[in-house]
């Protein structure tokens, strides 16, 4: 695991770092110990000098506890007994030990390195004759004689307490309450953060108390000088780490415990951290694309708001600024199009349906105006028992070109007559109140039908470029004896109805109304019995067609009349009316359909009578 | 109502067929009223396939028949046949035009 690996490096790296500062500081004294060894090889020291020397040393070197010279019996020499001046701290002060008595040459801080003839470190002990404290000593021998003579002088030892040790130690800091120790060659306790376990200890005799193999295995190693990365229980039973490496100058091993927590801490805090940044980053990415999403959404939205009102009939709905020119842009642009193009097209409708409902409402007057022209109370004459009299026009249009009319031009002579005017709509319709004027006048003027029609077209024809034309049947009944005097200028030939049965008038057909001067129209007359009917009517009856383009036709109408009711005039033109609505089946009405029936009823004396038999 | 219009050596011919009334006969009016003002004077309008003839429908008939008149041409029917004969005849109109049994007998006619 890489992760694991970097742990081992980190915590290597400290433990190098810490091995080497404790190897500078115990090199250092070594270098003290030298010094004085070389002092005393290369010159001659009496035993007061000696002890300036040592006691110069002393004072030079804070760090030293104590420093001595122990010399080798020398049987010929005057000094039998052991002979080591040795000056001590006491107090701060350099303090010299008389140890005339000090049987140090079983020692070994004296033996091991007399023996090996180098430098050696000796295990922790307790110093009795010098402060009584914990220490461990640098010893270095020195040599006397000739090159070729060489023999051990005596050791030169420069003594640490292992409070300073500890305090070195100590100021290597792990982790947060991570902590360092030392153990000796031998694998005792030089150093623990626990006092108790200094010089008591050994890494042995921990395994052993623990029964932990593992942990006498890692003692051998160490022992041995090598280094490693383990898990460890701590003497507080805490989960740790171990890194241990020798201190080369002493064979020592400095041992530094990671408590695991704070080991991982920093991955887990590392952990929570990536997960921190992942989940800021999660949050980020989300509000990033919120605002984004929102970036794109607001205008659609307000865009949708607009076009809602714009739908809801307000053309002048404010439509957001277009602002970029992305699909949102565009669209806002087409909206922006589309509106105005609407707005336009309704302006433009409103305006053609305010015009169209003018001219609809103009020609509603014209039709009221028009079909204010034509007679239309019936009974029309309620005080003449002797006919009755009864018509009706539909136009196709709002205005027609069709028209009838009826009047006395004296007290016994009932003009009436029907017409149609060539076309539809307005032109006919004006057209129409001109004939329908000069039929009045001219027919209560002259009294005959064939001098009104030819009065009246001459009038009509004077100018007449666009030969407009009527069809006129005009016809003027005599109350009292049922005479009919009529002509006819171009029209349908009407029908009678009489006691043979029902048929079409045969009668001279006549030139239209209108188009051509000097046309003359003949008077011809027949007589009508009691009874007998007149029906009169335009080609919109006729020719009215239905989907197949098919026209009522005469023989339809006269079969229509045949079948039909006879004597009351309304109910007879109601049915006719009928009738031709039925023939068209739904088909719109291409032209004004126009009726008149006059039935002579008898003239006075006749009246009278059947009025006695009765 | 649809129109054919032929130029004959001596005359053009004008066929209808179909309906001539009110929604029509303007075009009818148009097209004659055209060809008088190209200088057009002998006219033979062909009624055979005529189906209807309304008021309307006369009334263009007469005006370019007038028109022609002042401008010293002619114009003579053919073929006016069953209900177009009859409402020809009701309305007068028989008796103030020039009508023949066919076309080549208009045509000979004029010539």
């Amino acid at each position: 695991m890489s992760l694991e690996r970097e742990l081992e490096k980190n915590a290597r790296n400290l433990v190098l770092a810490s091995v080497n500062r404790v190897e500078t500081e115990l090199s250092s004294i070594g270098k003290v110990a030298e010094g004085v060894v070389n002092a005393l090889e290369t010159g001659r020291y009496t035993e007061e000098t000696l002890k300036t020397l040592l006691k110069g040393t002393l004072e030079g070197n804070k760090e030293i506890y104590g420093v001595g010279a122990a010399f080798e019996p020398d049987a010929s020499a005057a000094r039998r007994r052991p002979f080591v001046p040795y000056f001590y701290r006491k107090d701060g002060q350099p303090t010299f030990a008389s140890e005339d008595d000090f049987q140090f040459l079983t020692l070994d801080w004296y033996q091991i390195p007399r023996e090996l003839g180098i430098k050696t470190w000796s295990e922790p002990y307790f110093d009795e004759g010098s402060g009584g404290i914990l220490m461990t000593s640098c010893s270095v021998p020195f040599f006397t004689g000739s090159a070729d003579i060489k023999k051990v002088g005596g050791i030169v030892v420069a003594d640490v307490s292992l409070d300073w040790l500890t305090e070195i130690v100590a100021s290597i800091k792990v982790l947060k309450t991570g902590y360092s120790f030392l153990l000796s060659k031998n694998g005792t306790m030089l150093t623990h953060p626990s006092k108790e376990m200094i010089m008591n200890e050994t890494i042995f005799s921990i395994a052993e108390t623990r029964n932990n193999p593992a942990l006498r295995e890692i003692g051998r190693k160490m022992v041995q000088g090598g280094s490693g990365f383990t898990p460890y229980t701590d003497t507080r039973g805490i989960k740790s780490w171990m890194y241990y490496a020798p201190v080369p100058s002493t064979c020592w091993t400095l041992a530094v415990v990671f408590p695991e927590k704070e080991l991982f801490a920093g991955v887990r805090s590392l952990t929570i951290t990536v997960a921190c940044m992942g989940f800021a980053g999660v949050l980020l990415l989300a509000a990033a694309v919120v605002l984004i999403a929102r970036s794109i959404t607001a205008p659609l939205h307000v865009l949708a708001d607009a076009t809602e009102a714009v739908a809801a009939g307000n053309f002048d709905a404010v439509l957001p600024p277009v602002r970029s020119h992305d699909e949102v842009g565009k669209l806002t642009q087409s909206f922006v199009a589309m509106n105005s193009a609407l707005k336009e097209y309704i302006k433009n409708l409103t305006e053609t349906t305010a015009a169209k409902e003018r001219i609809q409402s103009e020609l509603k007057v014209a039709t009221d105006i028009q079909a204010s022209l034509l007679p239309r109370i019936f009974p029309a004459f309620p005080d003449r028992p002797e006919f009755d009299i009864f018509a009706s026009m539909d136009p196709a249009k709002e205005v027609g070109g069709d028209f009838y009319d009826f009047f006395f031009i004296d007290d016994n002579n009932l003009c009436f007559l029907i017409a149609d005017v060539a076309g539809k709509g307005v032109p006919a319709a004006l057209y129409m109140m001109v004939a329908k004027t000069l039929l009045k006048s001219e027919g209560q003027r002259l009294g005959e039908p064939g001098k009104i029609l030819s009065h009246v077209n001459n009038v009509l024809a004077a100018d007449n470029d666009s030969c407009m034309f009527a069809t006129v049947f005009c016809a003027i009944l005599d109350i009292r004896s049922g005479e009919v005097r009529f002509a006819n200028a171009g029209h349908n030939p009407p029908l009678i109805i009489d006691s043979s049965g029902t048929h079409y008038l045969a009668l001279k057909s006549g030139f239209v109304l209108g188009p051509m001067e000097d046309t003359d129209y003949e008077t011809e007359r027949i007589t009508l019995q009691s009874g007998d009917t007149l029906f009169l009517y335009t080609d919109g009856v006729t020719e009215a067609t239905n989907f197949a383009d098919e026209l009522y036709g005469e023989l339809q109408l006269l079969s229509a009349l045949q079948s039909g009711p006879k004597d009351n005039l309304v109910e007879m033109i109601h049915s006719i009316r009928f009738e031709v609505s039925r023939h068209a089946n739904g088909a719109p009405q291409s032209d004004d359909v126009t009726m008149v029936a006059v039935t002579f009823r008898g003239g006075e004396s006749e009246q009278s009578i059947q009025r006695g038999i009765i | 109502m649809e129109m054919q219009i032929l130029k004959d050596a001596h005359a053009t011919v004008v066929t209808i067929t179909g309906r001539l009334d009110a929604v029509t006969a303007p075009e009818y009016e148009k097209r004659l009223n055209d060809l008088i003002a190209g200088e057009e004077t002998g006219f033979v309008v062909d009624f055979e396939g005529l189906d209807y003839i309304s008021s309307a429908g006369l009334r263009v008939l007469l005006a370019t028949a007038k028109k022609l008149k002042v401008k010293g041409g002619q114009v003579r029917f053919a073929n006016v046949r069953g209900t177009v004969k009859e409402v020809f005849d009701i309305s007068g109109f028989g008796s103030i035009f020039q009508m023949d049994d066919s076309v080549a007998a208009a045509l000979a006619k004029i010539a």
